[in-house]
């Protein structure tokens, strides 16, 4: 990224704040083990306590830390995300680049292909895969998410390809004699860059909601692992109990990670706007 | 008209490669059926029976296509596996519970979605913007199943309201449209028995459309506001407000018709989860805890194609709405 865009992108108070909250979250991620104050899946003296010097936000009824399964859980439930998203982008941008660079019959099959899995709501789908793969760990999670947003990172690099294609520094650079795969990696892919950039930040966010759904539905990693989804899991249980602000920890979590990177992409979509410099 | 036509008729191809894709899917499930429904002392006959009446031997394509042929001619999706009885029949029942609560949650987004979007962009850079802005945020931002456990414990506990879960028992209605048929009768008991259980899981999944038919409005309206016939209507002498109303909605309907009806999927996504929590007793919460939750395939597989079958049938008549909301499409 530029730095012209960088600015533009820093200068918005929600985009610096959207990047600030993801930057917090990956940092916990990283650093689990140091910032967390037990081991997620030690059992502790208490069960159920509430918040106290020791457990700053309690322990569940495994008598496991809150504290610490919840920045244990950014890393399950952050690393799923991305893990997805780049799944996605892995397959869907060499599909999107070549079906609108191409056209033709292999552009004609690929789009017929979007159109069934996108007729899928996107849950549904992501159960049926998990379903079909055995469910029962975070890699089940993250194949399911990540097939499901295929689809649609295709649509998006193959219509900014569409796009991108009838320019005339396009035209200039077979001109000069390049090679397609040259003019579509060198060229094409990063005057596409934007959008899939944006794409993938907004995707991240999904990817988290999504991924916590499968989890919470039981399709994700067991029940005593430290995820935010199955986390909140649990907390059904203790809707009509004394326990129930365990439910927010894992579901603030989740939230607050979410609209952090909602934020980022909105103002990454401002940057890449040329409307808008 | 062709077109419309060209686009009803692409749709029976699509339908066909989905049900595929599903039946592909869960066929994928590693195991055998069998084995998991017989421990391993079952007598070997008793196991090739099943095996026959639910015809698993058949080669794959051969069950697909027996499949696809019982659902069109008779609506017929098996018999599931752990009680033995027709899905279709289940299916048929459960659907109406989810096409209830789907629908109240589109009203309910689409209400207050177009209103706050229409607001936000009449004024904007107001409070009253920002406040729109930070209900559209919270709205994709929000878990949809956290959502639901906190508006539950608001209402039973913090309000101490004597909220009950799933729906009532409406003897005497000839459908399962409890709320629309209670109202349409003026069995008003009824009718308030079930709005009032219906309306915490229909705001719950409201959130996410609403939050994006209000960004989708707001932005639409900006865009046609600013525009010469918006001018020359607001320098005649036209007041503010008729102008918004009459004028720049109308022509800002497109774009909103087109994701309000994109955000079926995110309902039909969403019931999946709402339902589970407030054990509605929908496809969502049928797919799970009778299906996924017992490996009993032609649940998942009845229930997801139902699903997925509801989702394109909508987005085409989204498709051929357009012509309605947009004369100018007529000729396309």
């Amino acid at each position: 990224m530029k730095g012209r865009r960088l600015r533009v992108l820093l200068r918005s108070k929600t985009a610096a704040a959207g990047a600030a909250v993801v930057a917090l979250v990956v940092l916990a991620a990283a650093f689990a083990d140091v910032i967390a104050t037990h081991d997620p899946e030690t059992r502790q003296a208490e069960f159920r306590a509430p918040p106290s010097a020791a457990h700053w936000l309690g322990t569940d009824e495994n008598g496991f830390d809150v504290f610490s399964r919840l920045v244990h859980g950014a890393r399950a439930s952050l690393g799923a995300a991305l893990a997805a998203v780049a799944f996605a982008l892995l397959a869907g941008v060499p599909l999107g680049l070549c079906a609108g660079w191409y056209g033709g019959w292999l552009d004609s099959v690929l789009m017929r292909f979007v159109d069934v899995l996108l007729a899928f709501p996107s849950v549904l789908l992501a159960v049926a895969i998990a379903v079909g793969l055995g469910g029962g760990s975070l890699l089940t999670v993250i194949l399911a998410v990540g097939v499901v947003m295929v689809p649609v990172f295709l649509r998006q690099v193959r219509a900014a390809v569409l796009q991108v294609k009838t320019q005339e520094y396009v035209a200039a650079a077979r001109a000069l004699g390049a090679r397609d795969r040259r003019i579509l990696f060198r060229t094409v892919l990063p005057n596409c860059a934007g959008p899939i950039l944006v794409l993938a930040t907004l995707s991240t966010g999904v990817a988290i909601l999504d991924a916590a759904g499968l989890s919470f539905l039981g399709l994700g990693p067991p029940a005593t692992s430290p995820e935010w989804g199955v986390m909140l899991t649990k907390g059904v249980r203790y809707l009509k109990q004394k326990e129930q602000w365990l439910l927010l920890p894992p579901g603030l979590a989740i939230a607050v990670t979410v609209l952090g990177f909602n934020l980022l992409g909105d103002g990454l979509r401002d940057a890449f706007d040329p409307r808008r410099r | 008209m062709t077109c419309a036509l060209r686009r009803v008729l692409l749709t029976v191809p699509l339908l066909l490669a989905v049900s595929l894709v599903v039946f592909a899917l869960v066929d994928a499930l590693p195991g055998d059926p069998a084995v998991r429904r017989f421990d391993v002392h079952a007598n070997p006959e008793a196991v090739k029976a099943w095996r026959r009446e639910h015809g698993l031997d058949d080669p794959f394509l051969v069950r697909w296509g027996r499949y696809v042929t019982g659902v069109v001619t008779r609506f017929d999706f098996g018999k599931s596996y752990a009680r033995n009885l027709p899905v279709g029949e289940d299916l048929a029942r459960k659907f109406q519970a989810t096409f209830e609560l789907t629908v109240c949650a589109l009203l309910l987004a689409t209400a207050v979605g177009v209103a706050v979007g229409v607001l936000s962009a009449a004024f904007p850079r107001s409070p009253l913007d920002v406040a729109g802005n930070l209900l559209a945020l919270g709205g994709i931002s929000l878990p949809v199943f956290w959502l639901g456990m906190l508006l539950w414990i608001l209402c039973t506990e913090v309000l101490g309201l004597a909220y009950r879960s799933g729906r009532a028992e409406a003897p005497g209605l000839a459908t399962g449209l409890y709320l629309f048929e209670s109202l349409a009768r003026l069995k008003l008991d009824l009718f308030f028995e079930q709005l009032g259980r219906i309306l915490l899981p229909a705001l719950a999944l409201s959130t996410i459309p609403m939050a994006v038919i209000t960004r989708m409005t707001r932005a639409a309206v900006l865009d046609e506001i600013g525009k010469d016939y918006a001018v020359t209507a607001r320098a005649k002498g036209l007041g503010r407000a008729r102008v918004l109303l009459r004028h720049v909605l109308r022509n800002a309907l497109l774009p909103i018709t087109t994701i309000t009806g994109l955000q079926f999927g995110q309902l039909l996504s969403g019931a999946v989860l709402t339902e589970t929590i407030f054990s509605w007793p929908g496809l969502g919460s049928y797919v799970v805890e009778e299906g996924v939750l017992a490996s009993d395939t032609p649940v998942i597989v009845g229930g997801i194609l139902l699903v997925a079958t509801t989702f394109v049938l909508v987005n085409l008549a989204v498709d051929l709405l357009y012509t309605v909301v947009d004369p100018r499409l007529r000729r396309a």
